[in-house]
């Protein structure tokens, strides 16, 4: 467990509320009074399924979409509603982001030493020609890719060398921050593995913090230090990665853990899963508060539904 | 329970090669696989390991470039008065394979359900289409039988979803919508080509579920082609370890899962994301998958192989037998061969899970 006792973290989200207007009369409340923090060269872990506003809040804070309500502080700066040009040029380049589909993330039309020179280039972020080479080959070298992949189309590469593009990118201009929206669930598992390994080796040599998103838990558990639980928009559960893994108290975080099938094969022959459904649990996330289970480990329920889960 | 004595598809001495413009590939080097009826077969590899090629061949729906350069793929159904029948789906031409195997005989659910449904025919037109098309079922009859198919696999208010398009449903729901098409015509055999991989856990985990209820409760066999170990342990009875084209081991899936032999098997259990421990790192097989342009003489995982014999960039292993059902393409197993055990942590691993498993029994 990592010390945050004296750092102020770089990233705040506090109350953060992301509503779509479809029609006059239906709103989409995507995300609903979601708060966290995420502390200098820290993984923070956002899961929850596909429609849970996990991709949403990854996209709020880095300005893709405007806040309903709600502040987000970066590095100390509240970066929610206007700001200035200033502060939109440095926030371009100390937060990053890592796409889901490299395929679909980079320009397949621009060679990979291209996609990786572009924000060096719009921002001048070197003297002459050379220091842009050198820069695009360290980087390259450091995701573990060879220095002639630099003159190489994106279509030239497999899905995992193509991801380690796409992570190259947003490290080159040494981001503070770097959400990663689902970026490991379109390899396969052996590829995963190498790429989570990957990410982890840069964060230890940069200390850049992560927010990393994703549905699947397993691989969440390698490489985040602390989770959040997310679902229909609302922020259920939160707390270490050990304190989620050993302890988990809300019965949708249980249920995601149950999901997950382990390689053993006489034991999940006979398992069953966990169910979960939310309209027929009789929860009322609306009405939830976050409650303090021990340490930094909060449940958002009602004290009676608290009481219930405890009783497992 | 359904008969086990009876064998439905054998793959025998399989080998597909693809002539691209780059030059041709070897997909396949040597397949066999057998399933008898009411069994679950999984294959397990790597993207480009060639478990789709194998199961598209058995298809027949193989792209046109494609070549087989020798093997049989014999299935064996029963017709309508209950004689029974065995063909080489590799000698009969498309036509008749479209007529009497596809969706009527053998089924296949693939990966993305947006991409496998048609997205301008309604839920309920795309269901009865196969069962009109193949048995000439009257409209009326094969719609009703639609409803009964949505509700068995789960999907509430069965009528009013037959009138839906696909794009209304969600991720869960549609899979569900293309397991149910697949079933339509009560195939024999059923092929899931990564049929969760697209899906959040949560609904993963019901979908294999409902899979393998279905299958009991029709007695059908299911081939599984995925490369999550996890949903095998799940599924299968037997599992067919496969890499570069060639099956490298295969057995009862407790003697793949705790007793495998293949280095390879090694490396794919050992990078399996472990909630049991405290380790920081996951474990990885080095380097990538070959380059199936270039043939290469020998074992094809020498290169990523850190327990690889000199022999192994010589002469490919042939299949030692570990027990009856037990076989694995190592020199490893080779009576000469240096004793080399699996991994420690594998093994440790392993340990753990035989004691997790001591108190369940095997159902």
């Amino acid at each position: 467990m990592k010390n945050h006792e004296n750092a102020s973290p770089v990233l705040e989200v506090q109350g953060l509320k992301q509503y779509f207007r479809v029609s006059r009369t239906y709103t989409v409340k995507a995300v609903e009074d979601v708060s966290f923090k995420i502390y200098p060269g820290e993984t923070y872990g956002l899961v929850g399924e596909s429609g849970s506003g996990k991709s949403t809040i990854g996209r709020s804070v880095i300005r893709l979409y405007e806040p309903t309500d709600g502040k987000i502080t970066f590095a100390g700066k509240d970066i929610s509603g206007k700001i200035s040009k200033a502060d939109n040029k440095t926030l371009r380049t100390q937060m990053q982001m890592i796409f889901q589909d490299p395929m679909a993330s980079l320009n397949p039309r621009k060679k990979v030493e291209d996609i990786l020179g572009e924000g060096l280039d719009i921002h001048h972020m070197y003297a002459n020609r050379a220091e842009r080479k050198a820069k695009i080959q360290a980087i390259l070298a450091k995701v573990g890719l060879a220095p002639e992949h630099a003159a190489r189309y994106p279509h030239q590469f497999s899905g995992g060398q193509r991801q380690r593009v796409g992570i190259a990118r947003a490290m080159i201009m040494n981001p503070k921050l770097i959400i990663a929206d689902e970026c490991i669930s379109a390899l396969d598992v052996s590829i995963q593995a190498q790429v989570v390994n990957l990410m982890k080796d840069i964060q230890e040599e940069t200390g850049s913090a992560y927010l990393f998103i994703a549905h699947d838990l397993s691989m969440v558990k390698y490489i985040s230090d602390r989770i959040g639980v997310l679902h229909l928009g609302h922020l259920l559960e939160t707390g270490t990665t050990e304190e989620i893994f050993s302890n988990p108290i809300h019965p949708y975080t249980r249920s995601l853990l149950s999901a997950i099938p382990s390689p053993n094969p006489i034991v999940e022959k006979t398992r069953i899963s966990e169910n979960y459904d939310y309209r027929t649990s009789g929860l009322d996330y609306t009405k939830g508060t976050d409650h303090l289970i021990s340490g930094s480990h909060y449940v958002k329920c009602t004290d009676e539904e608290l009481e219930r889960f405890l009783k497992h | 329970m359904a008969d086990y004595n009876e064998k439905i598809l054998d793959i025998h001495d399989l080998d597909i090669t693809f002539n691209t413009t780059a030059g041709p590939v070897h997909a396949i080097r040597g397949v066999d696989i057998d399933l008898m009826k009411g069994e679950t077969v999984a294959i397990v590899g790597e993207s480009g390991s060639g478990k789709s090629v194998t199961m598209k061949a058995a298809m027949g729906i193989l792209a046109s470039n494609a070549a087989v350069n020798k093997g049989t793929i014999e299935f064996t159904y029963h017709h309508a008065d209950g004689t029974q029948e065995t063909v080489d789906i590799l000698e009969k031409d498309k036509k008749w394979i479209r007529r009497h195997i596809n969706g009527k005989r053998i089924a296949m659910v693939f990966q993305d359900p947006m991409t496998s449904l048609d997205p301008t025919m309604t839920i309920g037109k795309q269901l009865i289409e196969g069962m009109v098309w193949h048995f000439k079922t009257p409209k009326k009859e094969a719609w009703e039988k639609a409803i009964q198919l949505l509700k068995e696999v789960g999907i509430t208010d069965a009528e009013k979803r037959m009138k839906n398009y696909p794009h209304q449903l969600s991720g869960g729901m549609r899979q569900r919508v293309v397991i149910a098409i697949a079933l339509a015509c009560n195939p024999d055999l059923l092929i899931c080509d990564e049929p969760t991989t697209a899906l959040d856990v949560t609904i993963q985990a019901k979908i294999i579920e409902l899979i393998k209820r279905v299958q009991k409760e029709r007695g059908i066999s299911v081939i599984y082609i995925t490369h999550d170990l996890g949903v095998v342990a799940k599924v299968a009875d037997y599992v067919n370890v496969m890499y570069a084209g060639k099956i490298v081991e295969k057995g009862k899936i407790n003697e793949i899962f705790y007793d495998p032999r293949h280095p390879y098997t090694w490396g794919l259990l050992s990078a399996m994301p472990d909630l049991n421990t405290e380790d920081e790192r996951l474990y990885t097989i080095p380097g990538s998958p070959p380059n199936l342009l270039r043939e290469k003489t020998g074992d094809a995982f020498a290169p990523r192989n850190q327990f690889a014999l000199e022999i192994d960039d010589k002469l490919e292993p042939p299949m030692f037998k570990i027990t009856e059902t037990h076989e694995a393409a190592t020199w490893l197993l080779d009576p000469r061969a240096p004793k080399v055990e699996m991994p420690e942590e594998l093994k440790a691993r392993i340990e753990r899970m035989k004691k997790e498993a001591e108190g369940y029994e095997e159902s």
